[in-house]
């Protein structure tokens, strides 16, 4: 289940990569959200069904998730790659451990540029974490089971789904990885997009008071000390690229409540 | 049909590459087809100022640097006047002749791939980053006037980041060897890598990734076939499994490339990849890096392309390499490319559907920077048909 808004840029590897998957039973839902570029065109050189459906990402996994027919979920984003072995390796966990529910699929990433490595080596930090790790892969029973994603959130909804996943089932993990295209980082998109976030975040931390703490001090960037310090360049470069994110996060979130207070409204 | 091609090399250039086989392959089946063909390109020593070549003749004038003031000079001197058509074949440096053709003749260029990436393999970081920040988009730029035939989806795409509106895909062309090597695969797992050992085809990361696969199938192998400098600095890191061939005759790489289970590639960009096919002919499949142009020969030739990452190259290896093993992988019929014959017609219908008389004054006025109000005739004389 992929859900697209102008991803031509890295669609076609995507869907390349479901369809040379070695399990012999894949199929492939691709919920559009109106782009004009050439997503839908390269998505129905791959897909199954290739649907329409707004406003959000939240509400296109929802629908393509009544849409589709398989026995378990997998929601994939269109800018990533996976190994070939990914879906024969979700079939043999869910089949092997019939009380875990939903699975991980650990995430690595790349793309062009320094901004790019810092980035990797982030996610390598990350690995093995269950408060920044999300499960992708749900039994068929477990997603309806939820109601789904959260159509109320547009950021952090990976965060919600996983808190809501672990109250009712166990999650595994398959040990193939998800390769995550990066591009080219730039630290002023970067930004608008953390502020962009940053408005449904603060609904977010609202709804989940207890545990969402842990979600942003991010202690994992901190717990592996041997990994920054083999890599100080990078290291310095991520601490900017974390800067440049908080920094859009804290303004995403004032914008959110100087537009939700009464005194803020202009 | 009177038509001139602008190369900056022919075949006989000692660095002759995919571009100048490509050029060879088609010119002579023009030249048996009745038209009338000349090739302009950069001197070589030991060979003439003129010569006929299977049929079409080859002028050869000035260095890699002065072959594109030459070639106009050459116009000036003898060619206006003589030609139905000018094929502007691109290689990074363009010969811009929809600039300086003036007879009436019409120009259409040719590219096989854009530079980017490429730069900072083969020049000093500051030339590097002159080159492809403002050399390469100024020149391309300039050539967006013309109408543009491409070898590969990824070149259309390249060109049309850089402005240019009317690109055509033509095909790659490839022919597979006559006596196609008529030998089993090899009985321990072998992976095969062939290119020339420069930088842009990144023979450091194959090394890489064969390091890290052996860690899951210790028996794999890897032959790297072809010189260039950086041959020894790889032979030194001598990683175990690898071994290298240097440069060698087809034969032997031929012989090599239908033994293995599979081929590596990871160049930074290529215009389509000609390996790939070569590969996929001889019953051979690639992994190779998602880029530009690897991703159309690969596809074509039925192969996987994986993240621009040694690590990926090595996971997706060890998943693939046992399926290969168990159940062989058919030649692809010209490894997913086209016969030469079917390439030199397509190629001549495609010039003669597109190629078009410059238009001086759009020209001027683009030289100028000045905005050209874009009608559909845009750049068209009237009364001439295009």
């Amino acid at each position: 289940m992929v859900p697209t808004y102008h991803s031509a840029r890295t669609l076609d590897a995507c869907l390349a990569s479901l369809r040379n998957q070695n399990h012999p039973d894949v199929e492939v839902v691709v919920v559009d959200n109106g782009s004009a570029d050439a997503t839908t065109e390269i998505a129905r050189r791959h897909a199954d069904q290739v649907l329409q459906w707004g406003p959000e990402r939240s509400a296109q996994r929802n629908h393509g998730t009544a849409r589709s027919s398989g026995d378990v979920v997998v929601f994939i984003d269109s800018d990533m790659v996976l190994e070939p072995h990914i879906a024969a390796q979700i079939e043999a966990e869910f089949t092997a451990h019939p009380g875990v529910g939903a699975l991980v699929i650990p995430e690595r990433s790349f793309g062009d540029g320094f901004l790019a490595r810092c980035r990797q080596l982030e996610k390598h930090l990350y690995v093995g974490d269950p408060a920044v790790e999300s499960p992708r892969a749900f039994r068929r029973a477990v997603i309806e089971e939820l109601g789904g994603w959260d159509e109320q959130l547009t950021a952090a909804e990976d965060w919600d789904l996983a808190d809501r996943t672990r109250r009712i089932t166990a999650v595994g993990r398959v040990t193939a990885w998800i390769w995550h295209d990066e591009g080219r980082i730039r630290l002023r998109a970067t930004f608008a997009k953390k502020r962009y976030y940053g408005r449904w975040i603060d609904q977010y931390v609202r709804m989940h008071a207890d545990s969402s703490g842990s979600k942003f001090a991010r202690t994992a960037l901190l717990r592996k000390p041997g990994s920054l310090l083999r890599h100080p360049v990078l290291t310095a470069g991520l601490a900017t690229l974390k800067a440049t994110e908080a920094a859009g996060l804290v303004l995403g979130i004032r914008d959110s409540r100087a537009a939700s207070s009464p005194g803020g409204a202009r | 049909m009177r038509i001139l091609v602008l190369n900056w090399r022919d075949l006989s250039h000692p660095a002759a590459g995919g571009a100048e086989v490509y050029t060879e392959q088609v010119l002579r089946r023009w030249a048996r087809a009745g038209h009338e063909v000349t090739l302009f390109a950069s001197s070589v020593d030991g060979k003439p100022a003129a010569e006929i070549v299977d049929g079409y003749r080859v002028v050869r004038a000035g260095n890699r640097f002065t072959v594109y003031r030459e070639a106009r000079r050459w116009w000036d001197r003898y060619g206006r006047g003589r030609f139905d058509v000018v094929v502007d074949e691109t290689n990074t440096v363009p010969f811009l002749a929809h600039e300086w053709v003036d007879d009436g003749a019409r120009t259409i260029a040719l590219v096989h791939q854009t530079c980017e990436e490429i730069w900072h393999h083969n020049a000093p970081p500051l030339a590097a980053h002159l080159g492809r920040y403002r050399l390469e988009p100024e020149w391309l730029r300039r050539l967006g006037g013309a109408p543009i035939l491409a070898v590969s989806d990824s070149t259309r795409d390249a060109l049309a980041r850089f402005g240019a509106r009317d690109v055509t895909v033509v095909p790659e062309g490839y022919e597979p060897p006559a006596d196609l090597p008529a030998v089993a695969k090899e009985d321990r797992p072998t992976a095969v890598f062939c290119g020339r050992m420069v930088s842009y085809k990144r023979p450091w990361d194959v090394l890489r990734a064969v390091e890290l696969a052996r860690r899951e199938i210790p028996g794999l192998r890897l032959w790297m076939i072809g010189g260039g400098p950086l041959l020894d600095k790889l032979r030194a890191a001598a990683p175990p499994g690898v071994e290298f061939l240097g440069r060698v005759s087809e034969r032997v790489k031929h012989d090599r490339m239908a033994r293995a289970h599979v081929h590596l590639s990871t160049s930074v960009r290529e215009g389509w990849g000609l390996v790939v096919t070569e590969a996929a002919a001889l019953g051979t499949p690639t992994i190779a890096y998602d880029v530009p142009g690897l991703r159309d020969s690969t596809r074509a030739a039925g192969g996987v392309v994986v993240p621009p990452e040694p690590q990926a190259l090595a996971r997706w290896l060890c998943e693939l390499l046992p399926a290969r093993m168990a159940e062989p992988f058919a030649p692809v019929p010209y490894g997913g490319a086209h016969g030469w014959d079917d390439v030199a017609a397509t190629l001549l219908t495609a010039v003669e559907l597109h190629a078009r008389t410059p238009d001086r004054r759009s020209h001027e006025d683009q030289l100028r920077g000045a905005d050209v109000p874009l009608g559909p005739d845009a750049g068209r004389v009237p009364g001439v048909a295009a």
